[in-house]
């Protein structure tokens, strides 16, 4: 192993792949620490980058999501250890949600599995997870390799984005949803995305993104293409109902506190483990969770008034604590406040009338509790059939 | 070929045996593959040609326990043995049932310093030898079963016996459990060969020194059951005898190359050869990591795999058998002490400074040595007046720098033949045979893994709960109707049959599918 020398270790959040441009674009100057990358909160306002990606097209960097390469005659075998889905199901050229569990069957991650062809698969995750590959290899023979600082990716959201992928020469018009293509040599693009809205994601070598950019940029003015931040898509994905790590559930390797893990099917995610495929991590204590019962029930919450509701208790009968409220906003687009919440079984399963949360409101000085009433929803709060239309749209 | 069992287990050492005889007297159909010629494992006899046959690894009962007789049936006709701490000077000590006087009779100065620490530890001893027959306590179920419940039963009935010991007794358990044998011998004992012997007993075996936290632990294991050494009339030969006895098949000279699972249960056995075993439950005496690859990795969860990989299993005890033309001449010891337990271990501190070389992958320059020459208690055993001296030597490193060449293993016999000579003049002189067995080559001969005594250190981290590894404490293999029942599992190694009985038992609780 070499060793570099310790003066080239950066201090401080480093620049991802597109940072040059992200830098020039950014008035607000708000930057966050996403994976040890700079990564923007909000480059003009979080209000104008939402509505871009329900009415334009938005790029936003996903660089810093880790990224495993796993190759090898025995790497669906090996995947399938890991996740608690059957990754056989996913075909070649296909993307699959995938979460993975511990021995005890507690959520380590969730994320996006990519099958490049029928022996090399990417996971894409939020947490680091090369260790944990690595010793889940043993005794395959695959090799596991970490892309997470050689690959970049940025996320080309909203109803506009396959125009602007046309204009850019780039033609994706039958890519279904969850479909894996490289168009052009070392440029990937799925049909994926964390705003449940039509999208796509595009990969690269680290060193082609800012040529991408350049590229998608020229041909976005005309469809609206936006820069965004953090702030914005997170509005979104709330609306879409997805689940956050470190938010909506403990990814239990960061979790120091004892019963801190959720199983999937607290996180409404049953019918992501399959049990019948052979053996995978955390299948015996998960057999076990099936039959005791979920301890709590992640769920979607439409919540009255329209303070967002981020950290509220649930209560039931308006006394009784039953839960909180891991992700709130108002949903500009629903014109709903919505959120995802936790409850302890079995409120927000056989139980879920009579609930309510505790809003706190600051009137001009003065801090007021309400009580508000929740309805707990089934369904996402942004659906809309262009997230799904196969040849999509022009917007 | 097919052939269809209640019962497959692997390896037959004396707890591969011990498990097959207790499932075979409930009535179950057992079959135990041995990949060896000859059953016995680690506890079998060896014929070293001339009419000598001799104790092959293993030399000594210590703690076969009193639950696994009674299980299985197995009686040695066991002729308890003096344990004589040789003094490069001559004044050597003999201690029995828990006594210390000098070799010739003469009241030992360390006597009633050495009787009172003894009987401290028998004492302690015995509260952990409560554990070893029953799986490790758990707390983990909590109050969700009766079985849970039984367990913490247990648990609080320790909690009461280390009350019961008064006051001051259990501080002085507490105090020391974790703590080094040094510092413990030293604290009661002058530094020489009877601190020495204890602190050889203490580690032997072991990847650590008698400086090393834990050694009082695994001292104290040592004792569990009564300290005293005993060579079984005829050998070991009662574990195969009960095991047969009670009904068992017993198939040696082809290895288990894998073990068959379906829907999460284990189908049986595919052994070298192709013969397929079917079978609804099978028992593993073998080490705990070789254990999992003989399933394979997929079967198991990734932390567990993880942590059987990193088992501590380096073993340091390699064995000399000699075989020789007459008994030597041993200076300063009768002919009843001859026949003893002979420890070549100077001073406690011999002990540690043995142990360093093996750090850094050499043998001990001045190893530490259990002799004994069964011969001289069991005369069955040679004709010709030959005797059969057979040697426990510490530390030698599994894998030596530069490997085990013939030079080092020459170099290795010399070093310790050299040694026993200092206490047995004219030694090499009468040897007409020797074997030397080094760690490497105790884990080709019997799979256990690093050749360790123990198959994996007994270190706190790999003790009791933990013991093979965490989660996989109790018997039970992660696969259903998958067992461990050899010296990786609780309680441990040494001639015991304690974890192929409980493994039994455990299997028996759970049942088996038919």
């Amino acid at each position: 192993m070499t060793q570099r020398p310790a003066s080239t270790v950066p201090i401080g959040l480093i620049p991802g792949p597109f940072h040059d441009r992200l830098d020039a674009l950014s008035h607000a100057r708000g930057w966050m620490d996403w994976a040890g990358y700079m990564s923007p909160t909000v480059l003009d306002t979080a209000e104008f980058e939402y509505f871009a990606i329900r009415n334009q097209a938005t790029l936003f960097d996903i660089s810093p999501m880790h990224k495993y390469r796993v190759t090898g005659p025995e790497a669906p075998a090996m995947i399938n250890r890991v996740v608690t889905r059957d990754v056989r199901r996913i075909g070649e050229g296909r993307v699959g949600y995938a979460l993975w569990c511990d021995e005890e069957g507690m959520l380590i991650d969730d994320g996006t599995l990519f099958r490049i062809s029928d022996t090399e698969f990417r996971l894409c995750c939020q947490e680091r997870m090369f260790g944990w590959l690595l010793d889940a290899a043993d005794g395959f023979d695959v090799a596991v390799t970490d892309e997470s600082d050689t690959v970049a990716g940025l996320s080309l959201q909203g109803p506009t984005s396959f125009s602007v992928l046309k204009d850019a020469g780039l033609d994706v018009a039958d890519m279904k949803p969850f479909d894996l293509r490289e168009v052009e040599p070392d440029l990937w693009i799925s049909r994926t995305g964390f705003t449940g809205d039509l999208g796509y994601e595009l990969w690269m070598p680290w060193e082609a993104a800012l040529a991408l950019w350049d590229r998608l940029w020229a041909a976005g003015g005309h469809w609206g293409l936006r820069a965004i931040g953090y702030d914005a898509l997170h509005i979104a994905r709330i609306e879409a109902g997805f689940m956050a790590a470190g938010m909506d559930f403990q990814p239990v390797h960061a979790a120091l506190r004892l019963h801190r893990g959720r199983t999937p099917f607290e996180l409404g995610f049953g019918r992501m483990v399959d049990f019948d495929k052979g053996h995978f991590n955390g299948r015996r204590a998960l057999l076990s969770h099936r039959d005791y019962g979920a301890r709590t029930h992640l769920v979607k919450l439409d919540i009255g008034g329209f303070k967002p509701a981020q950290d509220a208790l649930i209560y039931h009968r308006k006394r009784r604590e039953v839960g909180h409220v891991t992700s709130g906003v108002w949903s500009p687009t629903a014109k709903r406040n919505i959120a995802l919440a936790e409850l302890k079984a079995p409120f927000g399963d056989s139980k879920t009338s009579d609930l309510w949360a505790e809003i706190y409101v600051n009137e001009e000085g003065r801090w007021n509790r309400r009580m508000v009433p929740v309805t707990v929803e089934s369904k996402p709060f942004f659906i809309n059939d262009r997230a799904r239309a196969t040849p999509p749209g022009a917007f | 070929m097919s052939a269809r069992f209640d019962v497959i287990v692997i390896g037959a050492g004396h707890n591969g045996l011990t498990a097959a005889t207790v499932l075979a007297r409930k009535g179950k159909r057992v079959c135990v593959v041995e990949k060896a010629a000859q059953a016995g494992g680690m506890a079998r006899m060896t014929d070293f040609g001339g009419g000598a046959t001799g104790p092959e690894i293993a030399h000594l009962l210590y703690n076969l326990s009193p639950a696994v007789a009674k299980d299985t049936g197995v009686a040695f006709d066991a002729q308890p043995l003096p344990t004589i701490a040789l003094s490069p000077d001559g004044f050597h000590a003999e201690i029995r049932g828990g006594t210390l006087r000098r070799a010739e009779g003469t009241l030992h100065p360390d006597a009633s310093a050495f009787e009172a620490l003894d009987a401290r530890l028998v004492r302690f001893a015995a509260l952990l030898g409560q554990l070893s027959d029953k799986p490790p306590p758990t707390i983990a179920e909590g109050l969700a079963s009766m079985a849970s419940l039984r367990d913490l039963g247990g648990l609080a009935k320790l909690g009461l016996n280390l009350k019961r010991l008064g006051r001051d007794d259990m501080r002085e358990f507490l105090r020391i459990v974790l703590s080094n044998a040094y510092d413990l011998l030293l604290d009661e004992l002058p530094d020489g060969p009877v601190a020495g012997a204890l602190a050889a007993d203490a580690v032997r075996g072991a990847f650590s020194g008698p400086r090393a936290p834990g050694s009082v632990f695994t001292l104290m294991y040592r004792m569990g059951q009564g300290c005293d050494a005993a060579w079984p009339m005829g050998g070991f030969g009662a574990f195969e005898g009960a095991a047969t006895g009670a009904g068992a098949t017993l198939r040696c000279g082809t290895g288990v190359a894998s073990v068959d699972v379906e829907g999460d249960r284990v189908q049986g056995v595919t052994l070298e050869d192709g013969t397929v075993l079917q079978a609804g439950a099978v028992l593993s005496s073998l080490g705990a990591e070789a254990t999992m690859q003989l399933a394979g990795p997929a079967h198991f969860d990734i932390e567990a795999t993880r942590r059987l990989r990193n088992m501590r299993t380096k073993g340091t005890a390699a064995k000399l058998n000699l075989v020789l033309s007459d008994v030597p001449d041993m200076p300063g010891l009768s002919d009843a002490q001859k026949a003893g337990r002979l420890i070549v271990a100077p001073s406690a501190a011999h002990v540690e400074r043995a142990f360093d070389p093996v750090k850094y992958g050499r043998a001990s320059d001045a190893p530490v040595i259990e002799a004994v020459m069964p011969s001289l208690t069991d005369p069955s055993l040679c004709g010709q007046g030959r005797q059969v001296l057979s040697a426990i030597v510490s530390y030698v490193p599994f894998a030596p720098e530069g490997g085990w060449t013939p030079a080092v293993r020459d170099d290795l016999t010399a070093r310790a033949i050299d040694t026993l000579e200092t206490y047995m003049p004219g030694l090499s002189g009468l040897i007409i045979h020797q074997t030397l067995l080094t760690p490497d080559d105790i884990a080709a001969a019997t799979g256990a893994p690093g050749g360790h005594w123990h198959h994996g250190e007994m270190g706190i981290d790999q003790v009791l709960t933990v013991r093979p590894v965490n989660g996989l404490s109790r018997y039970a293999f992660g696969i259903g109707g998958y067992y461990l029942c050899g010296a990786s599992a609780h309680p441990g190694g040494n001639v015991t049959g304690s974890p192929g009985r409980n493994a039994a038992r455990r299997l028996l609780t759970d049942g088996i599918p038919a």
